[in-house]
């Protein structure tokens, strides 16, 4: 155990080092949630609900939602093509680690500092729009919640991991993660809530993993889902957690007898 | 029993060709002829426990694919190796934690963070005890010179420095195998000599058995007793770096200084000459030769100064690669 716990703290100590990239990130992020706010505020002026939200009801949806997508995202993908491409997989290759174990815990560690940074200056939002915000105290709806994000995570990372891993065949990996990261977006409900969308679109995107990462986890907080219901998307999650996973022990083992450890 | 027994190994690499330009770009982008080039071809050998073994050869010759194939880095394409009983590329754990691959043009130390931090990760990794960690640091450190810098963001040391430190970092775990990717590239000769001096000493006292690549005979000339020369992937010769002397010259090389100008021509009676200016000259003369031709020369013509010298290693290996044949 002591070795990941030694990973995260070596992140730490080299993303303290890089302060003004955490800073840089989050001032974008703090716009865009931002941007949705007003857009809403905008929209709801003379109504009193859209789709059966209130305003208090969708701010909470934005600023719920951009914190889970905060906590869910990672940056492995980049990282893991560069290593594939560049032959610095050699490198973990020939230690007593498994990679895929050893990336998920520096993924934590790497996105753990970012994600205080950013929780503290979302916390700081919420309080501003504290009259808005709905705060529910069901603990059972708390705690699915928090399963539900702590999956959505897992599913991202693995979702990350895969597209990572095509770079053994295709070098570079670019397009597939853009493409991806544009589907989810829309998927996840990261721009405007999925209930404002036909039925079909809804029952697509609940049995695709994308919508785990936002909109789920943000109507199960806003208590929009019934616990059936969110036990129910939980399932749905943990069937996604294993098809990944056979995926990744597949890709992984065919991957690495293609690699050749090539360039400096 | 052998350290590690390599039989009929074998690596092929895929890939294609394009012309330059867009044009044939775009060709490329709808058909790529696939090509194949053996890197390493049917090698054999072993290596017992604590031999420091050199392999020689020019760039793209199968050092570095043989390397990565002993430390599981690469699956071969045909062929078996065992290295402390174990088949590298099955990437044993077992395994992982006896051996260790230094590269000279990959580095394990995390860029951004001085070097301590890589070493601590390491020690985790390799599940190193705490003593022996101190110990192996300090002792290492003290040996390379390197106290002081440990503390600085590795992305601000000199090659040289950066190099020890991977050292260092690759040798935590008290490897019993350490395969070694050219590890003096690059570094100015003071380096290169201090480099070679360590991993000298520390083959001696820790009996270590160690692989070594390089393209600089130096290195090779330094470190090992044994060699295996390969190029284009097949091993043109394995055995004692002095043997291959004997192998492969049958000749040694005088080169006499005369007080009086000499001619050629004169000198040509005796034994082929390879250089000529009027007060020098350097001959090659066969082996059973030398005693009677030095003895002739020294009578015969107003000499200042005569050395009878062996051809150099660099010659022989350069005759090797240039003629392909063993």
């Amino acid at each position: 155990m002591r070795k990941y716990w030694t990973i995260i703290t070596t992140m730490w100590a080299r993303a303290l080092i890089h302060r003004f990239t955490i800073v840089a990130y989050r001032t974008g992020e703090l716009f865009e949630i931002v941007f949705l706010l007003i857009l809403w505020t905008a929209l709801f002026k003379g109504r009193d609900t859209i789709s059966g939200y209130t305003i208090q009801e969708m701010i909470t949806y934005v600023l719920v939602g951009n914190l889970v997508s905060i906590v869910t995202r990672n940056f492995l993908t980049d990282f893991m093509t560069k290593e594939i491409k560049d032959g610095a997989l050699s490198i973990f290759v020939v230690k007593p680690i498994t990679y895929l174990r050893y990336v998920l815990v520096r993924e934590l560690g790497r996105v753990s500092l970012p994600f205080l940074i950013s929780l503290v200056s979302q916390i700081g939002i919420m309080l501003i729009f504290a009259r808005q915000l709905v705060i529910h105290t069901s603990f059972v709806h708390f705690a699915l919640f928090i399963v539900m994000v702590a999956f959505a995570f897992l599913i991202e990372f693995f979702i990350s991991f895969l597209i990572g891993a095509t770079a053994f065949w295709t070098d570079e990996t670019d397009g597939l993660s853009q493409t991806i990261y544009r589907l989810k977006r829309f998927l996840s409900g990261g721009y405007f809530t999925l209930s404002l969308l036909p039925a079909l679109y809804i029952q697509i995107s609940l049995a695709l993993p994308f919508a785990y990462s936002f909109y789920v986890p943000t109507q199960l907080y806003l208590q929009k889902l019934t616990l059936w219901q969110g036990l129910k998307g939980i399932g749905i999650q943990i069937i996604w957690i294993a098809l990944l996973y056979l995926c990744i022990k597949l890709v992984w083992r065919r991957g690495t007898r293609r690699y050749e450890g090539v360039g400096i | 029993m052998p350290i590690i027994e390599v039989k009929n190994l074998t690596k092929k690499y895929e890939y294609y060709k394009k012309a330059p330009g867009l044009l044939a770009s775009m060709k490329s982008l709808f058909h790529r002829e696939k090509l194949y080039t053996e890197a390493v071809k049917n090698i054999s050998f072993t290596v017992e426990e604590g031999e420091l073994v050199g392999f020689l050869g020019p760039n793209g010759a199968g050092k570095t694919t043989t390397l990565k194939m002993l430390s599981g880095i690469l699956y071969p394409t045909s062929g078996e190796a065992k290295v402390l009983g174990h088949v590298p590329w099955k990437r044993e754990k077992k395994y992982q934690k006896q051996f260790a691959i230094v590269m000279g043009q990959k580095n394990q130390l995390w860029w951004d963070l001085p070097a301590m931090d890589s070493f601590i990760l390491n020690k985790e990794i390799y599940e190193v005890p705490d003593a022996q960690f101190k110990k192996t640091v300090d002792g290492l450190a003290e040996l390379l010179e390197i106290k002081d810098i440990l503390d600085v963001q590795v992305r601000k040391l000199s090659l040289g420095q950066r190099m020890k430190c991977e050292l260092i970092a690759a040798l935590l775990h008290q490897p019993k195998v350490l395969f070694l990717d050219e590890p003096t590239i690059g570094l100015d000769v003071v380096s290169q000599q201090k480099m070679r001096e360590f991993i000298k000493t520390y083959n001696e006292q820790k009996k270590t058995t160690i692989l070594l690549t390089s393209h600089y005979m130096e290195d090779v000339k330094a470190l090992c007793k044994r060699v295996i020369i390969i190029d284009h992937g097949e091993i043109r010769y394995d055995g004692a770096l002095s043997a291959l002397i004997d192998k492969y010259v049958d000749h040694k090389v005088i080169t006499v200084t005369f007080t009086k100008p000499v001619e050629r021509v004169d000198l040509e009676k005796f034994c082929p000459v390879m250089e000529c200016t009027p007060l020098r000259a350097v001959l090659n003369v066969p082996n059973e030769e030398v005693k009677k031709v030095a003895a002739k020369i020294l009578t015969t013509y107003p000499v200042d100064d005569i050395l009878i010298d062996e051809v150099p290693v660099e010659d022989v290996i350069r005759r090797i690669f240039t003629t392909g044949k063993s």
